[in-house]
């Protein structure tokens, strides 16, 4: 019930961040533009899953857990990209890309998170 | 332009502590900070007579990776100093928290993120300070504007 169509295509989209990050801190000595990206899409999920579950509330699928504690997690999920990013580019190093690659595994836990939640 | 830098910070051999490799515990730290002081928040507000004492601890926690992570984001002797206590309180308390959940499980209501040693969290909360203490100690503040260990890299450097 909870591993969902939503938990598969974020579950993959973090193991796809994770790898390229890692991969690029490997291969780059700076912030690569494929570690940005991965970034990116993972951000775009988020917001694609928060609309996603506002409607899914608003229609016949009513969140099962507390929906302030469900649109708590969206919130700082949402925030956790944008710090990884800022903090990741105002240093250009190889690390940056390791910087980067915390932002897969964390969202992966959130994520799980957010699904139990939902489905109580 | 009223005062003059003193500051020994004109050494640009040596990758500062919140640079490089540093950046990554930083990020590590800021996670949980964010995320342990979302969830007190939620408990705190929603249903802290639910167990007061296990969500007062989480709050306590919360602040501590808080005040950890903007210190060890930030350079210069003070940051390190309150960064060295910061995680020192850390350490103790997962430890401290970490055994008293181990010998006594009743006494909290709900867990919190030191519980049993971290076991929530992937032990995460008992490795992170342990690092952050070795990073602290490898990449400690240099001792003045003319200190004999400005110039070279450290053990850990």
């Amino acid at each position: 019930m909870i591993f969902d169509a939503w938990f598969w295509a974020g579950t993959a989209l973090c193991a796809v961040s994770l790898v390229i990050c890692v991969v690029m801190t490997a291969l780059r000595r700076f912030p690569d533009d494929a570690s940005i990206l991965s970034l990116a899409a993972v951000e775009l999920f988020l917001l694609v899953y928060g609309i996603g579950a506002a409607f899914r509330m608003a229609g016949a699928e009513p969140v099962q857990g507390a929906a302030w504690e469900f649109w708590g997690y969206v919130l700082t999920a949402l925030v956790v990209p944008v710090i990884a990013f800022v903090w990741a580019v105002t240093d250009k190093t190889r690390w940056s890309n390791l910087v980067m690659a915390a932002v897969g595994p964390t969202i992966f836990v959130m994520l799980y998170r957010m699904q139990v939640i939902w489905f109580g | 332009m009223a005062e003059k830098v003193l500051e020994s910070g004109s050494v640009p051999a040596r990758p500062k502590r919140n640079q490089g490799l540093g950046r990554i515990l930083v990020m590590v730290y800021a996670v949980f900070a964010l995320s342990s002081f979302a969830r007190s928040v939620y408990q705190l507000a929603t249903e802290f007579s639910a167990a007061p004492l296990a969500y007062l601890l989480s709050a306590f926690a919360a602040a501590v990776y808080i005040v950890a992570t903007l210190s060890l984001a930030r350079s210069g002797r003070t940051a390190w100093y309150v960064s060295l206590v910061s995680v020192s309180v850390e350490l103790v308390g997962v430890v401290g928290v970490g055994l008293w959940t181990v010998l006594d499980p009743q006494l909290f209501a709900d867990d919190t993120v030191w519980s049993r040693f971290g076991a929530g969290y992937g032990y995460v909360p008992l490795v992170l300070p342990v690092l952050g203490l070795a990073w602290l100690l490898t990449h400690r503040p240099v001792r003045g504007p003319r200190g004999e260990v400005a110039g070279r890299p450290g053990a850990g450097g």
